[in-house]
């Protein structure tokens, strides 16, 4: 018992540090109601919306006059690299009170489907960025500027993906660890 | 020879490839992609060819969960047997095993001796109960072992107004108070506690254990700081459980622990996003009986800002000169404290509870405290007894004063006399909690479960001599419970409820009783 109250200690002198697991408090609050907030990643119309909006940035960009079409692709990319980067890996916790609060530690990409790797949902969704960044490099004419920016945000996107990235935490952005 | 008939097969079969491949639809623009994508940088080239293969390994793995497993897997043999049907039977074959060897624990624990014992000699009272009672046995004791204080037990004019209330009302509202189960005796009561104690608003529950329960977790969540005393009853305890809230203990009514660990949470705090911050304690200690230094307390949340939660179950009705509790004891104003619970049940032989505090701090909870919104009203005629004791309380104070005249007849007999035991309570508390000195625990070597032992001993000694009094068992262990879950330890302890039902001379009687019962057990042990 002792030692399981140990290993759920985080070490706050560490710049990267690990998620520790839920205790037998914060299992049974998740257990309580379905996670609405991450469920809705396996609906249909989910995966489709992920298109349309891509689409949509890319005609917004398009009626702007004077965007070229490399500046054009390239804010497509960063526009959705950005606001996925933010749903996804930013925001943590739940924005609605069902589960007392059990899930204020991880994130929305931790939460889908209970934090279980290779999923079609995480697939589909690790995909959609990859064949994004292609796209806009292609269209970009793989000018050196450009590529740059693009392979930059979509690592920033892919790496927080990562199984091996599961419930890690980096200091110096998301501030010390806390007790419980 | 053989390395040209390699090579032109080679060359042979590498052009048909080509061929099959521009037939495919869709290839002409691959290969165009591929062109320009090359633009002379084999590093670009590289690092997209490493995303599309990272991209279809990840595409290609099989699912794992991230859980620890919480069931029994199969064997191996039973999962990989050829057959599909072999598979199915063999492993329903399995399950059915590994069910018939799986035997539960008992839900409760067989009875210890000590606990048989404890359970064949417990008194059984017969007929209405009061400052005395009669027994199954058809033996009449004085009932020192109830929180029957002011004898209100027996008071006639409050069992017909009951009665009345009764007749008028029925026995129970039957739902919640949020959906019909509120009645205008229950706004009155409510209006009458907050009048009585002086604060702007008050809440009436239905019950006075699940009362500070529910406060603490419709107040402070998971995140939330609770620094509560080491002491605190079970009632509180399960609330800090439930709220999930960050709990942080102080050494037992120590005001330089408490303002250590207040500065330490601030320190601590002070760089991460605010959150909520409480105080817990309670006016008399359930569990030691003794008593708190309020305005202290209420400096330190002021200066730390920390609200404070006071439980008065067991100073309500007992402490001030007209029983408003430890606010009017210590001259406090009852609404320097942010929420004040207390007990309709104990002292005032009602029933439910209450919180009083500022309007917003009771609607509040109206809407989010478990208690108040899951579980039927209080019944109408203990609503109206606890208004109608209240303005006894009021109109003619003197009642208090006979029961703590009974308290100093009962401590002189007790406290300095005895050369066991020593009494931890307030002077102003009926409630006496005995417990042995530590030097009888040193120099006899008294365990925990031999001092429960001896005490239980006691309690059957003074029976038999007519004097019904009790342990203290407030705190249940919990199942599976570790040091450091507890924190605490209840020290064992007897329990003596005064009460003014019983003369200054029965009371000295009923004294001198226990202090002979206490002397002949522990004189017995060697």
């Amino acid at each position: 018992m002792n030692d399981g109250k140990k290993s759920r200690r985080r070490r706050s002198s560490s710049l990267i540090y690990q998620e520790p697991p839920e205790s037998i408090e914060h299992m049974s609050d998740q257990s309580a109601l379905p996670n609405v907030n991450a469920d809705w990643v396996n609906a249909k119309g989910a995966w489709a919306i992920h298109v349309i909006c891509i689409i949509g940035l890319k005609l917004l960009f398009d009626v702007i006059p004077g965007v070229s079409q490399e500046t054009s692709w390239t804010l497509v990319n960063i526009v959705y690299m950005f606001s996925s980067y933010l749903m996804f890996h930013w925001v943590r916790g739940v924005p609605f009170e069902f589960n007392a609060g059990a899930y204020d530690n991880l994130n929305l990409w931790e939460q889908i489907d209970n934090g279980d790797q290779y999923t079609p949902a995480k697939k589909f969704l690790l995909s959609v960025p990859i064949v994004l960044f292609l796209l806009s490099t292609h269209y970009t004419h793989y000018d050196l500027t450009y590529f740059t920016i693009n392979v930059l945000a979509v690592l920033g996107v892919v790496i927080p993906k990562l199984p091996s990235s599961h419930r890690m935490r980096v200091n110096l952005f998301s501030g010390g660890p806390e007790d419980r | 020879m053989d390395l040209q008939d390699v090579q032109s097969w080679l060359n042979d079969v590498l052009r048909e490839a080509s061929v099959q491949f521009h037939k495919v639809p869709g290839s002409a623009i691959f290969l165009r992609y591929v062109k320009s994508s090359y633009q002379n940088d084999p590093v670009r080239s590289a690092v997209e060819l490493f995303l599309v293969l990272f991209a279809i390994r990840y595409l290609a793995a099989p699912a794992y969960s991230t859980q620890k497993k919480s069931y029994v897997t199969l064997s191996e043999e039973a999962c990989h047997l050829s057959s599909g049907i072999d598979v199915l039977l063999t492993s329903l074959k399995e399950v059915d095993e590994l069910v018939d060897e799986w035997t539960p624990e008992p839900l409760v624990a067989p009875q210890t001796t000590f606990e048989e014992a404890e359970n064949e000699k417990r008194p059984v009272i017969v007929g209405p109960t009061g400052p005395k009672s009669k027994l199954s046995n058809g033996r009449t004791v004085a009932n020192l072992a109830s929180y029957n204080f002011y004898n209100l037990v027996s008071n006639e004019t409050l069992k017909e107004k009951a009665i009345q209330v009764l007749r008028t009302y029925g026995v129970g509202p039957c739902s919640p108070p949020g959906f019909y189960g509120t009645q205008d005796v229950h706004i009155k009561t409510e209006a009458d506690i907050a009048a009585h104690l002086g604060t702007p608003a008050c809440i009436v529950y239905a019950q006075a254990f699940s009362t500070i329960s529910s406060v603490i977790s419709a107040f402070s969540k998971r995140g939330d700081i609770i620094v509560a005393d080491r002491a605190v009853n079970y009632a509180i305890r399960k609330g800090i459980q439930i709220s999930r809230s960050t709990i942080r203990w102080y050494e037992h009514n120590d005001l330089q622990d408490l303002q250590r660990v207040l500065e330490r949470v601030v320190t601590e705090q002070a760089k991460k996003p605010l959150t909520r911050r409480f105080i817990i304690t309670e006016g008399l200690f359930e569990n030691v009986g003794d008593m708190i230094d309020l305005p202290k307390i209420i400096a330190f949340g002021r200066q730390y800002k920390f609200r404070l939660i006071l439980d008065e179950t067991w100073s309500f009705g007992v402490l001030g000169r007209t029983g408003r509790g430890i606010t009017e004891h210590q001259n406090v104003d009852a609404a320097e404290v942010d929420m004040i619970v207390g007990s309709l049940a104990g002292p005032l032989c009602a029933g439910g509870g209450f919180c009083a505090g500022s309007d917003s701090i009771v609607e509040h909870q109206r809407i989010s405290a478990s208690a108040y919104t899951f579980s039927a009203a209080l019944p109408a005629m203990l609503a109206t007894t606890a208004s109608e004791i209240l303005s006894m309380l009021q109109t003619s104070p003197e009642m208090l004063t006979t029961t703590r005249e009974n308290i100093k007849t009962m401590w002189a007999q007790l406290d300095p006399r005895s050369d066991w035991v020593h009494c931890t309570s307030s002077a102003d508390n009926p409630i006496m909690i005995l417990a042995f000195k530590s030097d009888l625990i040193a120099s006899k070597k008294l365990g925990v479960a031999d001092q429960e032992q001896l005490f239980q001993e006691v309690v059957d000694e003074t029976l038999a001599n007519g004097v019904l009094i009790t342990r203290l068992k407030s705190m249940p262990r919990a199942i599976n419970a570790t040091s450091k879950d507890v924190g605490w330890e209840l020290q064992p302890a007897l329990k003596v409820c005064v009460t003014s039902g019983l003369s200054k001379k029965e009371i000295e009687r009923a004294g001198i009783t226990i202090r002979h019962a206490i002397t002949k057990i522990v004189n017995k042990r060697r």
